[in-house]
């Protein structure tokens, strides 16, 4: 394919989708993002700013799963780089079993090898933190929209309400058992 | 030659998939036990003892939250709980259950002071002894110390089996990963923190091989002689033990939220257990007060819990009789793998043996003299105890 065509497929990598994402992200920080921040007012107001938040939830959920997938992506691609390194001079020639057996083998140890050594680094560590803190804030907002805005209405018992019926539950077992050992003790005294 | 490998490498996945079209039946943790004790979701098990005079002081396995207790016992053939039995142990183990949405709130202190305190206890009344071996495994092995820093009194002895307690150190992946975790929101989302969480994580530390490479494996393994019924049964045995291990890796309970939080926050990413500085109910946990004899068993290629997170502990404790063991195995094949057998378990016993006995008389050394001691009255009293737990037993 030549350039003539308006395909170059050697520029057209990750790279430059994850340099495009950036951009977007950035304007929309400045732009839309300003906008979703900001204030509410009227008797929706409440309900409307929270609504709001969820698109900088979501939008730092996907920066971060974006992030990821490009680091996973790069890794890929050294490890491709690698087997093929390794596998080229026994490709050549007739292809037997015990070479497809031999590149399986290949495949597999460089695979895991080149992993292992990315999933030991700190780059690898704080994208999972980011990504794991991001789905964690996306997740948490969720359940509070469906519990504010469908559960509540309806009259149904929300999560919440249930963790606080679980806490009760939980300290009055305790309060249980601390009393039983007491009478147990004092039984046992006399 | 090339076409005879190709033919025999489809007929190992024909007969693999057959293998699992009429997939054979398998069970687990298969040593009879009983029930002795309940509380909660948590059960104490006690192994019916396989010898007519068991050792003196019993044995309590602690294992971890996470998966299962019968990794020890997971199949006959490979089971540590049986062979510490023929070896003539007492042998109880807690089986911590599954958590649901109404154990979110346990603490570390509830399993600590609490299940592991009320198991102890009822060993310790079922044998009429004031002190058990605690013998714990992997994060159980961490609960384990913890208790025996602040229960010492009840501990004749420590074992710990591939247990961190020094979690500030780079060998382990899950020690780099975990530092970087939010442990609040996860806590705070799912309240009870899902197996399945956990163990995409555990499947993240080598996914290649713990994803494709075990099945394909699997098929590798497969012996493919038409007719040969000894292959036949070698194949059977050979899957069952595999979908033994699958079954066990994929039972992963969930996890009480505010004993994970504190689990991690105060040994993975503050490392307070090592420090002293770690509290339980507002009590520190001092390892200085560890003083029974310890013996730390570590694997040599752990992945999970590197050797530098273990062998700390022997320093940390004030115990005068301690020794550490290391041995060329994983953090599950020194549970399964073939040098589980044959060194890790006659190790621990011959450790726990003269150990194991009251008043710290050597049963070896009485016997190897034959001189017949008279019983004192304590011990005839255990053991119509034990005589009468037996026929209860085999009346059931």
């Amino acid at each position: 394919m030549s350039e003539s065509d308006g395909l170059n497929m050697e520029k057209s990598n990750f790279e430059s989708t994850q340099e495009f994402f950036d951009q977007w992200l950035n304007t929309y920080k400045a732009t839309m993002g300003k906008l979703v921040e900001m204030p509410s007012v009227g008797p929706a107001r409440e309900k409307s700013e929270k609504m709001m938040k969820g698109f900088s939830t979501f939008a730092n959920l996907y920066a971060a799963g974006l992030d990821t997938s490009s680091n996973f992506q790069t890794v890929f691609m050294e490890a491709m780089r690698k087997v093929q390194e390794k596998t080229a001079p026994d490709m050549k020639g007739e292809i037997s079993p015990e070479k497809y057996k031999e590149f399986y083998n290949t495949w597999i140890e460089t695979y895991s090898e080149t992993f292992k050594d990315f999933s030991k680094s700190g780059h690898f560590v704080s994208d999972m933190g980011k990504l794991n803190s991001c789905l964690m804030d996306f997740q948490i907002y969720n359940r509070q929209m469906l519990e504010e805005n469908y559960l509540k209405p309806m009259n149904l018992p929300t999560k919440t309400e249930i963790d606080e019926i679980n806490k009760e539950l939980y300290s009055l077992k305790k309060t249980v058992k601390e009393l039983k050992s007491q009478i147990k003790e004092l039984k046992e005294k006399k | 030659m090339n076409g005879l490998n190709l033919i025999e490498d489809f007929d190992k996945i024909k007969y693999g998939m057959e293998l699992f079209l009429k997939p054979p039946e398998f069970s687990v943790g298969t040593t009879p036990s009983e029930i002795i004790y309940t509380e909660d979701k948590m059960k104490l098990l006690h192994y019916i003892p396989t010898v007519e005079k068991p050792h003196q002081v019993p044995i309590l396995i602690v294992y971890a939250l996470v998966n299962r207790y019968y990794i020890l016992d997971l199949q006959p053939d490979k089971s540590v709980i049986k062979k510490l039995l023929e070896e003539g142990f007492d042998v109880y183990v807690i089986d911590w259950g599954y958590p649901s949405g109404a154990d979110r709130y346990l603490t570390l202190d509830d399993y600590v002071n609490g299940y592991i305190n009320n198991a102890v206890d009822n060993i310790k009344e079922r044998s009429g002894l004031d002190k058990i071996t605690l013998l714990g495994v992997c994060q159980g092995g961490t609960f384990s110390v913890m208790y025996a820093a602040q229960h010492p009194e009840n501990v004749q002895n420590l074992v710990t089996l591939v247990a961190p307690v020094d979690f500030d150190t780079d060998k382990g992946i899950l020690n780099l990963w975990a530092k970087s975790l939010d442990v609040d929101k996860i806590v705070d989302f799912y309240g009870i923190v899902p197996g399945d969480f956990l163990n995409s994580g555990f499947l993240l530390l080598d996914p290649f091989r713990l994803m494709i490479d075990k099945y394909v494996g699997m098929f590798d393994r497969i012996e493919c002689k038409p007719d040969d019924t000894t292959c036949q049964i070698r194949n059977e045995e050979y899957v069952k033990n595999f979908l033994r291990m699958e079954k066990w890796i994929f039972d992963s309970p969930d996890q009480a939220g505010e004993t994970f939080r504190q689990f991690m926050k105060d040994c993975y990413q503050k490392n307070l257990l090592i420090k002293n500085e770690m509290k339980l109910n507002g009590t520190k946990i001092n390892l200085k007060n560890i003083t029974m004899p310890l013996l730390n068993v570590m694997a040599e290629f752990d992945h999970l819990v590197p050797n530098d997170s273990s062998k700390p502990l022997s320093n940390a404790v004030s115990s005068t009789d301690k020794e550490t063991l290391v041995f060329p195995t994983g953090h599950i094949g020194i549970f399964v793998g073939s040098k589980s057998q044959k060194e890790v378990c006659p190790k621990i016993s011959a450790w726990l043996k003269p150990r194991s006995l009251l008043n710290g008389k050597a049963e070896e050394k009485t016997a190897s003299a034959n001189i017949e001691l008279p019983e004192p009255a304590k011990e005839k009293k255990i053991e119509q105890k034990r005589k009468n737990r037996r026929s209860k037993v085999n009346k059931k």
